[in-house]
């Protein structure tokens, strides 16, 4: 009961459970109206498709076109996959971009990075707490796809007697054909889980948002032309979206695991590589 | 300042070990098993893994198959595998003629079944099924122990068979055809989809006029069947053209992957049994063309490394005739009336003795389109088509 | 987690600035202190190598123009900004190493409120709660209705944080500085965006918070402001510190003479020369003395001369003429050097 008290209060805190944080950087995001926009929207990719099909079948012969979307007609079980397949080649990239901006370079525009690290939630703490929030968006987004085009896929578009016809002729029940849409479902996510590693290692370095979009999409499109050049055939293995194709493995017959097993383990280079750029970056980051 | 650039120095440093450890880290993600050092396995002498090859029952087995192509063939439609490039496809073999072929696109496939009694294909494309009563005693494909379903050819381009992705038919082909006129060596041994395989090596001998140096089989040091065959021209250290397992298993293989039920909603066509050279072909059979080809049967002129195929072009696609909608037709794989491919445009125009033409050269072989119709093609250089062509 | 109230009640009433008896370490007990402290961007030097002790239990304000580097020292000491050199330590513990330990008893308002816009003022607030060691899980929701009452925000609290006024983001800024209990308060610019009555409900807090036990250490730019609340002053200069210490002790170096009201000037100055002090008329009815003999005695002779005196009081400086003439003769200097 002496002035000394003044330095030895309460005994040193422990820190804030790691779920708790867990919890309010989920109520975080989940709160953003922006957030819950996109997942709207993902919402809206599945339906749009289904409805394109079946406008398509209405006026054609039954085949609504070429590629994925054209094995979508009279196969709704098609749809999920196609639907995350195609999302996968900009939308949800992007959707996990616009997170990792707001996750750190928006949280540092806002001033708020400061209160994080002032609580203190611990700076490796806080990049566990943000690529948590990014992976939930990752996964919600592709989940909202998978879901609801499993269901637009049996009620809007039909057929097959609720099977899944592979691309290899060969027909598959719906249990399966679900566990099919799962594994596309998780493989997507560790494709997103790789994009936004890197996206959320820019955006350690940035108070710009916008920085991460345009770094994130400007990547992607600089990909997409080096695999479309001859001469860097080469470079097409270390390009993450050469790998990108695979999800559509899935509706082959017998199912093939070692271009998604490829293009997984490719991402996951990606992400422990964008994991230690983040974790260098935030460990020392002036907020 | 001192201090700035020593940071930015830092961040360099960083950015190139991230660099770094991603190209290092994916390189060990993507590189094929590695280049193990040659396995050490008993000498063989050629004439036995001939032999032995030509004899070869490997029983069941399933795998994946890539092409390597860089015949520098223009890109015809109907047959991507043609042109230059990588494509795989994956086999499964089971007994008594059982087999099951997939070609896999990104955004579709072709399958072909062969159930015993039946051949079938689909595409998932245009969701077509084709039926095809299985041939009585078999084709040359199926003449080792069951092979399945010869694979989609890039074209008739003549001996030796280089584009069949089945390595194994395509290899026990090539030797057959070859052996009397080339030099066979044993060079040494590799490993091939994780096995271990003897490098069986033919060389024309000296007096064929072949625009070819070398063909190089990799043969599986067990079961003796062809994993990986390359084909090496003159003048380039790199094969024109490789075909091989990157993976292969022996052993049982589910019987449910070799039957097939036409999946609702798809669109079955019977096709009547015909000769061996019209087995459904990546772009689906084409009724006009099979007629066709009967009534074109090619003849061989020479034996050997400098044999030359002359054939008549079907009545259908004249050289010379324009026809700008065949690649748009051919794309879509439509059953009806595609036809060949569309020559008229390649190649560079020649004359001589025989007639006028165009001749389309490639590293690995040429062919003449003569403007009366007839079709020659070889491994080997255009005189020796113009040869053929003037008997 | 309860013990905390304790702690706080005990630091209530052994506040060192009170004398209290006993041992008494926390006289030379830091809250916070920076040794040789340095901070470079690029070509700038933002702070130039300043030594700065912030005793436990004082009201420490920081003054200095802008750009004088403030914030940046402050933004070292708290953890926020890696020192290019020298150290900082936070209730007597090394930064950063420390600084777990002693920011759950640390609120901070560092360079205006960081809030979300899309967010409510009362989910903000929740946000940075649920960050808060030193709050359970149970007690996140009374803390932040305790907060925001004590700023006078709780009528707005539902609000978007987007829609408020400048002076209601500065307030929530404070609420969450005092989510709970701290040991140490460091407020940026607490007054900024303020209206005369907000002004008044920051001295209010911030003499709540020293009669906590509280150490606060505020930076601002109103002299008027740091005079009226604080213990102990600092003042910066261009990333230097060119004075620091207890605020009466600064402004009695600075002491003027003694002005004396009285009937006869004139007899006045003449009594005060003869006692041996400078005196002058300055004003109808007002001399001034200086220097002499102490001022008991001054007043006893102008008492002997019969001269009636109204009103005496010790001429001090205020912290604005002190602040300007250090400032402005470190300017000349570097005007000099330049």
């Amino acid at each position: 009961m002496t002035a000394a008290t003044i330095d030895t209060t309460a005994g040193d805190p422990r820190p804030v459970p790691t779920l708790r944080l867990f919890a309010a950087e989920l109520r975080w995001v989940l709160r953003r109206p922006r957030t819950l926009i996109m997942f709207g929207l993902f919402a809206l990719v599945p339906i749009l498709i289904a409805i394109g099909v079946v406008v398509a079948d209405g006026d054609g012969d039954g085949n609504g076109g070429r590629g994925l979307i054209g094995s979508i007609g009279g196969n709704g079980l098609v749809l999920p996959i196609a639907a995350m397949t195609i999302s996968l080649t900009l939308l949800l990239p992007l959707a996990v971009a616009v997170a990792s901006a707001d996750a750190i370079a928006g949280e540092a525009s806002h001033g708020t990075l400061r209160g994080l690290l002032l609580s203190p939630v611990g700076r490796l703490r806080l990049v566990g707490m943000k690529a948590f929030g990014v992976l939930v968006v990752a996964v919600v987004a592709t989940l909202v796809i998978a879901v609801v085009g499993v269901l637009a896929g049996l009620v809007v578009v039909g057929g097959a007697d609720g099977q899944l016809i592979t691309l290899s002729g060969t027909t598959v029940g719906l249990g399966e054909a679900v566990g099919r849409v799962g594994l596309v479902a998780l493989w997507t996510v560790g494709q997103l889980a790789a994009v936004g590693a890197v996206a959320l290692a820019v955006s350690s370095f940035t108070e710009h948002p916008l920085v991460v979009l345009a770094s994130v999409l400007g990547g992607l499109i600089t990909f997409g032309v080096l695999s479309t050049i001859p001469a860097l055939d080469w470079l097409a293995p270390y390009l993450l979206t050469t790998g990108w194709s695979a999800g559509a493995d899935a509706l082959r017959d017998p199912l093939p695991l070692d271009g998604l097993g490829s293009s997984s383990l490719v991402a996951l280079v990606y992400l422990v590589v964008g994991a230690a750029v983040l974790i260098t970056r935030m460990s020392r980051r002036d907020a | 300042m001192g201090n700035r650039s020593s940071v930015r120095r830092r961040w360099a440093a960083g950015g190139i070990g991230a660099a770094l450890v991603a190209t290092v880290g994916i390189g060990l993600v993507v590189a094929p098993a590695g280049a193990s050092a040659a396995p050490e396995l008993p000498p063989v002498s050629p004439e036995d893994l001939v032999s032995s090859v030509l004899t070869a029952e490997p029983g069941p087995f399933n795998g994946t198959v890539s092409l390597d192509n860089q015949l520098g063939l223009p890109a015809l439609p109907g047959a991507p595998q043609a042109a230059n490039g990588t494509s795989t496809a994956r086999i499964w073999s089971g007994d008594d003629g059982k087999g099951r072929v997939s070609l896999p696109t990104d955004q579709g496939e072709k399958t072909f079944v062969s159930d015993g009694a039946t051949r079938w294909s689909y595409d998932s494309e245009t969701r077509t099924v084709t039926k095809v009563p299985a041939k009585q005693g078999g084709g040359p494909g199926e003449k080792q122990g069951g092979r399945p379903d010869r694979a989609p050819e890039a074209g008739t381009t003549g001996p030796p068979e280089v584009a069949a992705p089945d390595p194994a038919a395509a290899a026990a082909t090539a030797i057959g055809e070859l052996r009397n006129t080339s030099t066979v060596s044993v060079d040494g041994t590799a490993e091939v989809a994780g096995r271990p395989a003897y490098q069986l090596v033919l060389d024309p001998k000296p007096t064929e006029r072949t625009l070819l140096r070398e063909v190089r089989i990799a043969v599986d040091a067990e079961k003796r069947i062809p994993l990986q065959l390359s084909v090496l021209a003159n003048g380039s250290p790199e094969p024109a053209l490789q075909v091989g397992f990157t993976d292969v298993t022996f052993g049982p293989q589910d019987a449910s992957l070799f039957a097939f039920t036409p999946p609702p909603g798809s669109t079955v066509r019977d096709e009547p049994a015909t000769t061996d050279r019209a087995k459904p072909g990546p772009a689906g059979p084409k009724p006009g063309q099979d007629a066709g080809r009967d009534a074109a049967r090619p003849t061989i002129v020479g034996d050997g490394w400098d044999t030359v195929v002359v054939a008549r072009t079907p009545a259908q696609a004249k050289p010379g005739e324009p026809k700008p909608d065949s690649a748009e037709q051919g794309d879509q794989g439509a059953p009806e009336g595609a036809g060949a491919p569309d020559l008229s445009a390649l190649g560079t125009p020649v004359s001589g003795p025989w007639g006028a033409g165009r001749q389309i050269s490639t590293a690995v072989g040429t062919a003449i389109i003569a403007d009366d119709g007839r079709i020659a093609a070889g491994a080997v250089p255009a005189q020796v088509l113009t040869e053929a062509l003037a008997r | 987690m309860t013990d905390r109230g304790t702690g706080g009640g005990t630091a209530l009433d052994t506040a060192p600035t009170h004398g209290a008896p006993g041992p008494v370490p926390a006289a030379g007990a830091m809250a916070a202190r920076a040794v040789g402290l340095r901070k470079v961007f690029g070509t700038t030097v933002a702070v130039d190598g300043i030594d700065l002790d912030v005793p436990a239990g004082s009201v420490f304000g920081m003054l200095g123009p802008n750009g004088s580097g403030k914030t940046t020292l402050i933004r070292m000491l708290l953890g926020l900004t890696r020192p290019s050199g020298g150290t900082a330590e936070l209730l007597g513990r090394p930064v950063p190493d420390g600084l777990s330990a002693t920011l759950p008893d640390v609120g901070a308002l560092v360079e205006g409120p960081g809030f979300h816009p899309f967010l409510s003022g009362r989910e903000n607030l929740r946000r940075v709660a649920m960050t808060e060691p030193r709050l359970g899980r149970s007690e996140i929701a009374a803390a932040v209705e305790t907060a925001l009452e004590r700023v006078g925000l709780a009528g707005a609290a539902g609000r978007r944080f987007r829609g408020y006024s400048l002076g209601m983001k500065q307030r929530l800024g404070l609420a969450s500085a005092l989510l709970v209990p701290r040991r140490l308060v460091v407020l940026d610019e607490p007054t900024n965006g303020l209206d005369p009555s907000g002004t008044r409900e920051v001295r209010r807090i911030v003499g709540e918070l020293r009669a906590g036990g509280a150490t606060v250490l505020l930076s601002s730019h109103l002299l008027a402001e740091v005079e009226a609340i604080c213990t102990h002053v600092a003042v910066l200069q261009a990333g230097s510190l060119v004075v620091s210490g207890e605020l009466s002790t600064l402004l009695d170096a600075g002491a003027g003479g003694l002005e004396i009201t009285v009937d006869d000037t004139g007899a006045a100055v003449e009594a005060l020369r003869a006692a041996g002090a400078t005196a002058f008329t300055e004003a109808p009815g007002t001399v001034v003395a200086d220097g002499g003999p102490p001022a008991p005695r001054l007043l006893a002779a102008l008492v002997h001369a019969g001269i009636d005196v109204f009103e005496v009081h010790r001429r001090r400086p205020h912290l604005e003429e002190l602040f300007t003439r250090l400032t402005e003769d470190r300017n000349d200097r570097d005007g000099e050097s330049a």
